[in-house]
This record gives C-alpha cells, sequence and structure tokens, in this order.
C-alpha cells in the first residue's frame, strides 16, 4: 500500500511549492518531509510512528493527519449509518415481500427497482436528486454538512438526499441477500415442523424464517457498512460532503502522502474491526458456532 | 416381531376398532394437483381409507409414489400456490380440506401431530430444545411459561431423552439423529394429538435407533390411544408395526387390507413384485445357485404422464387382462385369496385386474417370497 502510494507519478515537493521556486527551497522542504530518505527508510519510520499514534503531518496543510481524520471522521459515520439505515429500511420489507411471493408482480418489481440500484451510478443519482429537490423544487440544501450540535434540522435536511443515494445503493445489494436467505428459510424443513406444531403464522415467519435468514443478512450489512464507512468518494463529491472519501481524494490530488497513507490505513482498520464485530455477532445469534 | 399387545393385529380384534369406535381420520377420494413448469402432475390420485383410534395404517411405496405428499396435504401443508387438494379429510368429525386456516391452525398439534424424515433439518437450528417444545404447548393453550417448561421436560423423558430438563437448553446441534428424532416426536406428542403422522420417521436412523423409535411410539400409542398413520418403504418396519397396509402406487392405492392379507397373499402384481424383492436369508440356493434379488423392472410412471389403463401397466409382469392397458382397475374387494384364514373383519381390497394368485406369474406366489416378514406362520 505505501509503494503503491509513492509509486503514483508526480512529485509533491513540486506541488506544494507551486510553479516559481528555488533549489534551496526544494531541496529544504524536501528534507523536512523525509522525502530524501530512501523509501524502505521512510516506510520503516512511518510505520514505527503510526503504531505509536502519530501520522505524521499532512504536506498540503502543515496540520496533523490525525486531526484531519478526526475532523472529518463525524461526517463520515453520520453518512455510513444513515446509509445503512435507509438501506435497511429498503431492503428487508423488499426482500422479504418478494421471496414470500416469487415471481409475483411484486417480485419483479423489486426486482427491477434493486437491479436499477445496483446499476445506476451513484453520482447520477445525486445529481438527478439536487436538480430535482435542490434546483427545480427547492426543497433542500444542495450540500454540505453541518454538525446535529449546531443545528439538527439542517444536520437532516442536508443529510438525507446522500443518505438516499448511498442507501439505495446499498439496499439494492442487500435486497438480493434478503430475498435469497428467505427464500431458502422458508423452504427449509423445520418451517414445515413449526407449522405442523400449529403456530401462528406470524410466530412461524418471525422465529423460524427471519430468525435464520437473519444470519447471511448480518454478512452483506458488515460488509455495506464497511464500504460506506471508508468514503463514498463520488456521492461526498457530488454533495460537498466533508468526509474521509472527499479528504483522501484531496490527498491523492495533491500527492499528499501522509494523508493518503492514514485515511487507508483507517480504511483498513475499519473493515478489520467491522469483520470482528460481524464474527462476534455471528456467535450471539447462531447457537451452532458457539462452542 | 414387535407385535403389541392389547392392539388389533391381524383378524379377530381388528372388526372391535372399527366396529366399535367412530375412526379418527376418515380420508375421502383425496387428490392432489401440483403445478410444475412440465404441467399438472396429478401426485395422489383418489385415496380413501380410514384410521382407527390406537390403529396404526402404514402406507407403502416407492419414492415418488405420493405418500408424503397425501400427508401434506391434509394438514394443509403444501405451498397453496403449486397444490390442488380435493376430496374429503375427516378428522374427528371436521373436514380439514374445507377448514378456515385459523381452525387448521389449532388442529395442528391437537388433532395431528407430524413426524417428519429428516431430523437433521426438521429442528430449527438456531434454537433450543425447550423453546420449540414451549412454543407448540403454548400455541395451543393458555399456559404460563413455567408450566409449558415442565411439561416439555416431562415429554422429553417420556421419549426417552436422558437428562431432559437438561435438555431444554440444547440446541438441536448438540443432539444425536436419534435424540434430535425423539425431539421431533416429543414436539408431536406435546398436545396429545388424536392422530400421529410419522412421515419416514425412521428412515434416516440406523437399525438400533430405528428399532428404539418404533417401540417408543408403539408404547406411547398403546396408552394413548392414538391412531397412527405410518409412512415408510421399509416392509420389515410395516410387518412390525401395521395393524393395515395401504400400499401406494402411481398416486393411486393400488392394494390395502390387514397387514396379514397384503404381506401374506398380496393380490396385486405390485405387492407381490415389492414382496418379491426383499432379500430373503431363508430362501434356499437351488442347484448351489443363490437366487439374484429380485427387483420391479422399470420405473414409477412420472405424475405429470400416468398411464390410461392400470398404473402399474407398463411395468407389470402378467398383464393377464385384455382391460390392463385401457382401463383402470377399482379398488374392490377380492375374493378367494383369503382362504387359507378365512374373512377376517376387514376387507382386503386391490385395483388390478389379475387378481388370481397363479404360479406362472413369474413372481413368487405368495407366502413364498415373504417368509421373512410372515413372522406368525
Amino acid at each position: 500500500m505505501f509503494a503503491l502510494v509513492h509509486l503514483v507519478p508526480g512529485d509533491p515537493v513540486r506541488l506544494a511549492l507551486g510553479t516559481r521556486f528555488s533549489q534551496e527551497s526544494y531541496d529544504a522542504l524536501r528534507e523536512r518531509s523525509g522525502l530524501d530518505q530512501p523509501l524502505v527508510e521512510q516506510f520503516f519510520g512511518w510505520a514505527g510512528r503510526a503504531l505509536t499514534g502519530d501520522l505524521g503531518v499532512s504536506f498540503r496543510s502543515g496540520e496533523t493527519v490525525t486531526s484531519q481524520i478526526a475532523e472529518r471522521l463525524p461526517a463520515t459515520l453520520t453518512l455510513a449509518f444513515a446509509s445503512i439505515l435507509v438501506a435497511l429500511l429498503i431492503a428487508i420489507p423488499l426482500g422479504t415481500v418478494s421471496a414470500l411471493r416469487p415471481r409475483s408482480v411484486i417480485d419483479r418489481v423489486a426486482t427491477v427497482i434493486s437491479q436499477f440500484g445496483i446499476s445506476v451510478p451513484d453520482f447520477w443519482m445525486g445529481i438527478v436528486l439536487i436538480l430535482v429537490f435542490a434546483g427545480t423544487l427547492g426543497w433542500l440544501p444542495s450540500g454540505g454538512y453541518v454538525p446535529i450540535s449546531e443545528d439538527p434540522g439542517a444536520w437532516f435536511s442536508r443529510l438525507l438526499m446522500p443518505a438516499l443515494v448511498t442507501g439505495v445503493v446499498s439496499g439494492s445489494v442487500i435486497t438480493r441477500f434478503v430475498r435469497s436467505s428467505v427464500l431458502e428459510a422458508l423452504g427449509s424443513d423445520h418451517v414445515r415442523t413449526a407449522q405442523a406444531k400449529g403456530l401462528p403464522t406470524r410466530q412461524v415467519f418471525t422465529w423460524h424464517v427471519l430468525r435464520n435468514a437473519l444470519l447471511p443478512l448480518v454478512t452483506v450489512t458488515g460488509v455495506q457498512l464497511a464500504y460506506l464507512l471508508s468514503g463514498v468518494v463520488v456521492v461526498e463529491i457530488v454533495f460537498s460532503w466533508p468526509g474521509l472519501g472527499q479528504l483522501a481524494l484531496q490527498a491523492v490530488q495533491a500527492r499528499d502522502y501522509p494523508v493518503l497513507q492514514g485515511a487507508i490505513l483507517l480504511f483498513a482498520l475499519v473493515f478489520l474491526v467491522i469483520n470482528l464485530v460481524v464474527d462476534l455477532l455471528y456467535t450471539a445469534i447462531d447457537p451452532r458456532i458457539r462452542r | 416381531m414387535g407385535a403389541r399387545s392389547g392392539a388389533p393385529r391381524g383378524s379377530e380384534p381388528a372388526s372391535a376398532v372399527t366396529a366399535g369406535t367412530a375412526p379418527v381420520l376418515e380420508v375421502e377420494d383425496l387428490r392432489v394437483r401440483l403445478r410444475t413448469p412440465r404441467g399438472p402432475a396429478d401426485v395422489v390420485n383418489g385415496l380413501s381409507y380410514t384410521v382407527g383410534p390406537g390403529e396404526t395404517v402404514a402406507v407403502v411405496g416407492e419414492s415418488g409414489s405420493g405418500k408424503s405428499v397425501s400427508v401434506l396435504a391434509l394438514l394443509g401443508l403444501l405451498p397453496a400456490r403449486v397444490a390442488t387438494v380435493t376430496g374429503r379429510a375427516v378428522l374427528q368429525g371436521e373436514d380439514l380440506l374445507t377448514m378456515k386456516p385459523e381452525r387448521l391452525r389449532q388442529v395442528r398439534g391437537p388433532g395431528a401431530g407430524m413426524v417428519f424424515q429428516d431430523p437433521m433439518t426438521s429442528l430449527n437450528p438456531v434454537l433450543t430444545v425447550g423453546r420449540q417444545l414451549v412454543e407448540g404447548i403454548r400455541a395451543h393453550g393458555d399456559v404460563s411459561k413455567e408450566a409449558a417448561r415442565s411439561r416439555a421436560a416431562d415429554l422429553l423423558g417420556e421419549v426417552g431423552l436422558p437428562d431432559p430438563k437438561g435438555a431444554l437448553d440444547r440446541y438441536p446441534h448438540e443432539l444425536s439423529g436419534g435424540m434430535r428424532q425423539r425431539v421431533v416426536i416429543a414436539i408431536a406428542l406435546s398436545n396429545s394429538p388424536a392422530l400421529l403422522i410419522a412421515d419416514e420417521a425412521t428412515t434416516a436412523l440406523d437399525v438400533t435407533v430405528q428399532a428404539q423409535i418404533i417401540d417408543l411410539i408403539e408404547n406411547l400409542q398403546a396408552d394413548r390411544g392414538t391412531g397412527v398413520i405410518w409412512i415408510t418403504h421399509d416392509l420389515g418396519v410395516v410387518a412390525g408395526i401395521a395393524d393395515r397396509v395401504l400400499v401406494m402406487y402411481g398416486g393411486r392405492c393400488v392394494e390395502d387390507g390387514t397387514v396379514d392379507d397384503v404381506l401374506e397373499r398380496p393380490a396385486h402384481p405390485y405387492t407381490r413384485g415389492l414382496l418379491g424383492a426383499l432379500p430373503d436369508l431363508a430362501r434356499p440356493a437351488v442347484d448351489g445357485v443363490v437366487p439374484d434379488l429380485a427387483t420391479v423392472p422399470g420405473t414409477p410412471p412420472a405424475p405429470t404422464d400416468l398411464p390410461e389403463g392400470c398404473v402399474f401397466w407398463p411395468r407389470c409382469p402378467v398383464r393377464g387382462d385384455a382391460r390392463c392397458e385401457h382401463e383402470q382397475p377399482p379398488l374392490v374387494q377380492i375374493q378367494g385369496l383369503d382362504r387359507h384364514f378365512g374373512p377376517s373383519g376387514l376387507p382386503h381390497r386391490a385395483a388390478t385386474w389379475c387378481t388370481e394368485p397363479t404360479s406362472d406369474t413369474g413372481l413368487p406366489a405368495s407366502g413364498t417370497g415373504s417368509t421373512a416378514l410372515g413372522g406368525d406362520r
């Protein structure tokens, strides 16, 4: 990962200094950033400091990387959890209904909707939403982020559209999973046993179908959440959402190695942590995994 | 042979049961048609039988003969989108097939309990055994959780689970196949059903466990007077537990009668074929040659494409009548076959044009091929 970042053509020092600079100031800055040292040394230096929580200083702004990430984190967390909420609100009812009536009109409509969600580019959906709700109708602001502590109303109105766009995309993926896992649970023998003992339909459905269909749902939701937490770059740009994705993109453009490395490290950690949480959840909901 | 004491078996006591009390279940002209991608499939075609209290009716036949579907249809457990069920099935005076869904739900459990084939899959893996028992008990009465739990523990003890109290908190995967099947039986019995349907309940179990489960059901049946429908393709099990036998082929009943009549004096060429296909250790080698295991040649007809005449005609080695190919034989009481023992209380019926037990059929004449089964002789 480190090597990949440094392989990107372009010189961060040159970019930082602008068009007119002297060789002295170039060398000075290069030395100060540690870019004059061999790559291997740079890597071990960075990795060692990263272990102590020091991710270095941004070439561009001079702020520490950790403070920059901390600044962007609330926006990303907000959008990710709002999106996953939207996604589940779409996926669970839609997937369940289409599993209950396979090949029915509802099922086909649900398939079309989720195919649409999977295939339509999110930036396009974002632009269309902005044009309609911010432009023509003027109901919602076109973008930006306001912390909930400052103005909950503004926070919500600005969150709505980006959360909807990313939620629809994730929700479409999750819908397919919900449908197939509910279908599978419906067809299993223990559901017939539950019916044969005279349980009310609702109870059969909740405890013998949905309860069992939950297992694959947890996995796919975890994957989607990890993806959302590592910043949805395009949607963040469209809605000028100051999240981690935007930060990472700006760091790439400026060849701001420390920020980019810090962001990537964080994304990797997010995936690890979410996978761990999913595994722990699994042991909680599937007794077969417990020992 | 696990002939049960006190329960009707063989000739004389059988009539007492059917004459004395009303049957638990009366099935009349049951038909099931399934919608399949290859067109409508007639899986069950006019099945009629009764099950008396304390009586065990064995339903036998090859895979695909409609055994399982016919009982699933009784309790409305076939998916309504694909299955059309017609006929009458009166359980304790109420027709199951025209019942309102809520009433049918109430009947599942106290009216009829069901034990399924595969204990590995018929319990919910993510719920404890206790929970699965308790929810069944509480679905049919205002029982507190604690009362239902203690009843569940009693039931598990009754079906022979060691440490029944502890077993309540175990998950199905922590139990062996035989233990799981006991749990399934406990669930089926938890509301003291008038009718117990065992759909290949011992097929997935090994022979010793199978014998235990059969004993268990027989004892429970003797205690409670439950009527039992025992679906199986194992004729050895049939000989051991059944009072009456119903042989299914191509979704039809091709022969029924008391277990002695059907197994000792089979009338239908298919039944004879089935019995002839049993390995027989007592059969002597002829001139040093051990006879091959007999089979019924061919495969059962596809339910989407049943033959016009006798369902068994395409595979029948007899074909002794001109009507075989074109006309469906009715299920009628057969004459002359029961001469050895005189008329039993229950009719012995078969749907075939060729009832004469002749030795030129190429099949073993009645009795000789079934010595392994006919323990009473």
